[in-house]
This record gives C-alpha cells, structure tokens and sequence, in this order.
C-alpha cells in the first residue's frame, strides 16, 4: 500500500473540519483532526503529521500560539486558515512562521494547490528541487539562472539591475509561498532598513515591466495586496 | 454636584488650543492698535478693533470662558493703552461703562450663536449618520435574506427528494454555491464599511502601486467569472497612489462584479488606469446593456435606491448597497466617483488625488 501524507487538521468548527478532512481524503492524503488547541499539541507529537492545517480561532487557545511553540523546535509546516480578514493578521501569522495563509471562505482548489506547495517546500532543503540541482528555476518562459545572477524570458535576458535580481531570486527560492513586505526588505536591505515599501515598490514595478507581457495581468509575479508578493510556481 | 461639574466643564471648557487662539488674537489686537497710535490715529478707533477681537475669540473657542476673558482684557487694554492718559487706569473716562457693557453683550450673544451653530451641525450629521445606517441595513438585510432563502430551498429540496436526477441535483448545488459567493462578497462589503469607521471617514493610506492593486482584482475576477473577456490598459510609468490598497480593491471588485452582473449581456469588460491632472483615475467599461435610467447620480445612493422587491425581474442582485460602499470609500480617499452609458455599455470611473495631502 501506497504511504500517504498525513495532515492534522485544527479546526473547532465541526463542518469545516469535515469538508477540509473530506476533500483531502479524496485527494489522496491521510487526515487526522483536532478540535482544539491543547488536543493539537499532543496530537502533533503522537501523530507527526507531514503538514497541519491551523485555524486561528480555537476555543481554548489562539492559534498563533500553537504556530510558535511549534515554531520552537519543528519546522513542520503549517497552512493557517482563518476568518479573520484583516492583513494585518495574515501578516503576523505569516512573520510567526506560517507557511500560507487562507482567508475563509476559500475554495477547495485553493486548499490544495496552497497544501501541495506547503509538501513541495519541506522535501527540499532549499526550498526548491531544480535550485538545489541545476542552479535554475523554470516556470512558464521565465528562468531564473542563480549561477550568471539573470533572469530569462523566452530565451532572451532581460538585464535586470542587482536588486531587482535578487528580489526575483528570493521570490524563486520560495516560489508559490507568499512572502511578506517586510520579510522581504529585511533578506535584501537588512533588518535595519526603515519601514517604507516604496522602494520594493518601485523595484517590484520595474521588474514587472522586464519580464511581464502586460504589468497589469501579471503571469509570473503575484500580489497579495497588503500582505506581499508570490512568484508562480512551475509544476 | 457632579451634574453641576458637568455643566461647569461645558460652559467653561479649559484648552490649550483655546488658550493659544484666544491669546493670539488678543496678541494681534494689540500690536494692530499700537501700529494705530504711532501713527497718531488711535482716538476713538480702539474700542471697534476690540470688539471685533472679542468676536473672533467667541466665535473660535468653545464654551463661554474665553469670550469673558478677552472682555476683562480688552477693556483693560482699551483703558490703560489706547485711551488718553495713556498707561494710566483711568475709570472716570465717559462711556467707559458702556465699552465693557457693549464687549460683554458681543461675546455672550457670540458664544451662545456659536454654540448653537455647532450643536445643530451635529444633530444633522447625526441624523443623517442614522439615516445611511437605517438604509444600508435595509438594503443589507434584503441582500442576505434573498440568497439565504435559495439555499436552504436548495439543500433542502436536494435532502428531502432522494428520487432527484443526478442533473438535477447538480443545478441545485450550482446554484447554491453561486448564492453563497454572492453572500461572500455582502460581507465583504460590511467589512470594508466597519474599515472606514462611522466618525470621521479615517482610513490609513499608504502610497501604493496602482497597477498591482488593479491587476489583483482583475486576477480574481477572472477566476469568477471565467467567460468574460477582460482587457487592462496601465500607464508606462508607476504610479503610486496613496490609498487603503483593500479597499480599493474592493471597489474594484464591486465594479467588476456589476459590469458583469448588471450588464447582463456583458463580454467584454476593459479597466483602465491613467493619471489626469493629479488624479488617478480606474475606470472599468463594459458592453452590457448600460445602466437603467438617465441619472447616474442616484445609482451610488443607498438612500435614494432602497431596496425594490421585483425591481427588474428577478429583484435579487442590489446594486445599492455595492454601488455606495464604492462611493463611501472614494469619498474617505478624497476622490470622486461617475457613473455613465455609452453607445454600447457602461463606464464607471472614480478618481483618486495622487498626492499625499497634508493634514
């Protein structure tokens, strides 16, 4: 028999629990559920889930808080789905060490694509399987070449300058992941860079129109408005 | 007692500002006279100059403690500085008496005119919070009742006949699902108003890229509505708008949504974004049937377009609530929002000032 990934799913709310557990089964992964924050922690230790989807609101504890006591000693990843809607909040859940984040009510392809990501990221140390190998990343027609410090499109080098390179090249590593403004400012100016994301912004923007068709209908490089930026994942 | 406190703490409210403006225009008064005597015409001009100075203190400060202040020191200040003898308390002078009466009566009637000025300013606003908010729940309410009904009709009518054709059973769910997105975005739309406070339209803006804001809602959109061509045109240079980027992109959504909803027969949608004399300004046009009736203006009022049960058939899709949410946040971002036919479809646009304004 075929070993499957086990997911622990963390959710108070009966029906959603079972939808979530219902359509991952149907996909092909083993669920366990937990309906509260203290029958979680010990079900993460006995169970060793591969990924834990996590809804913030528990009756008995803040899910955050399970994120980072979890946080202190495994780096398992988690898919935090919440209702609560606030930017704000996916950032802080994102910068406590969550792998995604989805707002309720989602729909069930997202679910998955957002779980199949999360599995892809842990196999690899780097984050990516073709980095680790070739020293490249492919999605569509855009290759980002980590050795000669360029990205590609179609073939074709699209001269971007060092910053906006190295931007490209973080969003590549953790391709599919939503990254935060500041998680990225601090990798690329330091954690002592100020507050402002009007350069990312700008950089952002200019990377847009080196390798996008039309900015405005991005293929390869998402916003997640108030939150940060997502590359597209190559399958 | 504390009643008493109370009414002592509305009558005579202690403010820095207050203090500040009441010593500034006192200030003002003075160094004006004092132009006016060195050059030599002071007699007799004093006192009008105060009085004015006593007018612009009541009218500018609350409450009546400030007036009575500016009254004691302007006649101090008309005695001892701008009358004859100078620098001299001289309380024999004629009409002496009458100076002080007149600066009294002047900021008594001032204040209590102020006072009741700002009082009705606010009943009014009041009301008329009260009115928007007495509306929009109408208009919310018909919003959620409408889908709800459809899909315990659905699941129930699914549950309770197992005989139902697979086809059939299908409809049902499709349908169910389609109220439930419908109610999704309702809700989002009450969030978005619980985000711009009922006070004071205060909303955090922070300079952003127009074109990711937009292109984020035109991506969703298209997963929505997947038969629906939908073309972008953005300016070559960013453009970075200072604005609550959720928010706009709700009412992004909200226009996208109602191009293809409203426009029944829509196909084609085109957003763009371009920058006009300072402003910012999306528009999303689309080849539908165009918006009913001549006046736009009405459309974005949830008070004037109550809900109407059966309005155009099938009476469900409001565009009111949408269409003010809309207004309400362009008006907190300082911009403006239209609405018109043209020969094929309909444009809505809104403007956005692209400069930070100082506060």
């Amino acid at each position: 028999m075929q070993i499957r990934e086990k997911i622990l799913v963390i959710e108070d709310e009966k029906s959603i629990a079972q939808f979530i557990a219902a359509v991952l089964s149907e996909n092909g992964y083993e669920t366990v559920q937990a309906r509260s924050g203290a029958e979680a922690l010990s079900m993460i230790s006995s169970h060793c889930p591969d990924l834990i989807i996590l809804d913030l609101g528990l009756p008995d504890m803040d899910g955050l808080e399970i994120l980072r006591q979890l946080r202190g000693w495994s780096s398992l990843p988690v898919v935090v789905v919440s209702a609560r809607s606030h930017e704000r909040d996916k950032v802080t859940a994102l910068d406590a060490g969550a792998d995604d984040y989805l707002t309720k009510p989602f729909g069930t392809n997202e679910l998955l694509a957002r779980v199949r990501t999360a599995i892809r990221h842990t196999r690899t140390t780097s984050g990516n399987d073709e980095i680790a190998q070739k020293g490249t990343y492919t999605v569509g027609d855009l290759v980002i070449d980590y050795n000669k410090h360029q990205a590609l499109v179609r073939g074709e080098n699209v001269k971007l300058t060092l910053s906006e390179f190295r931007i490209v090249a973080l969003l590549g590593k953790y391709a599919g992941k939503v990254l935060t403004y500041d998680f990225i400012i601090k990798e690329l100016w330091g954690p002592r860079a100020g507050g402002s994301n009007q350069i990312l912004r700008v950089n952002m923007a200019n990377i847009r129109r080196k390798i996008e068709k039309n900015p405005a209908e991005p293929e390869y490089l998402f916003t997640e408005v108030g939150v940060g930026y997502r590359l597209a994942e190559g399958e | 007692m504390r009643f008493d406190k109370l009414i002592t703490a509305k009558l005579f409210p202690i403010s820095r500002r207050d203090l500040l403006v009441t010593a500034g225009i006192l200030l003002c008064t003075i160094a004006v006279c004092s132009v006016l005597r060195l050059a030599g015409s002071i007699q007799g001009f004093a006192p009008p100059v105060f009085v004015l100075a006593v007018l612009l203190v009541s009218r500018f400060t609350t409450g009546y403690l400030y007036g009575f202040l500016s009254v004691v020191l302007s006649v101090v200040c008309v005695n001892l500085i701008f009358t004859y003898p100078y620098w001299a308390f001289n309380l024999t002078i004629s009409g002496y008496p009458l100076t002080f009466f007149v600066l009294m009566t002047v900021s008594i009637i001032t204040c209590s005119l102020t006072a009741q000025a700002k009082e009705q300013a606010r009943l009014l606003a009041e009301n008329e919070r009260e009115k928007m908010r007495a509306n929009l729940l109408r208009s919310v309410s018909h919003d959620i009742r409408t889908p709800l009904t459809s899909i315990v009709g659905s699941t129930s009518a699914i549950l309770e006949n197992p005989g139902l054709s697979d086809q059939e059973k299908q409809e049902l769910l499709e349908n169910t699902r389609e109220e439930a997105q419908w109610l999704i975005r309702v809700v989002e739309n009450l969030l978005s108003i619980t985000r711009i406070g009922d006070e004071q339209a205060r909303i955090t803006k922070e300079p952003e890229a127009a074109e990711e804001v937009l292109g984020e809602a035109v991506r969703k959109f298209r997963r929505r509505f997947p038969a629906i061509t939908v073309s972008v045109s953005i300016p070559d240079a960013l453009l970075l708008v200072p604005m609550d980027p959720i928010l706009i992109e709700q009412v992004l959504a909200n226009l996208l949504e109602n191009a293809a909803v409203h426009g029944k027969t829509t196909t084609d949608i085109h957003v763009s974004l371009q920058e006009e004399d300072g402003f910012a300004r999306f528009s999303v046009q689309d080849n539908g049937q165009g918006l009913p009736g001549k006046n736009a203006a009405g459309l974005f009022d949830a008070s004037t377009t109550p809900p109407r049960p059966n309005a155009d058939g099938d009476g469900k899709r409001n565009m009111g609530l949408g269409l003010s949410v809309c207004r309400a946040i362009v008006r907190a971002h300082g911009g403006t929002i239209d609405a018109k036919n043209l020969p094929q479809g309909a444009e809505v646009s809104f403007c956005l000032p692209v400069y930070q304004e100082e506060l």
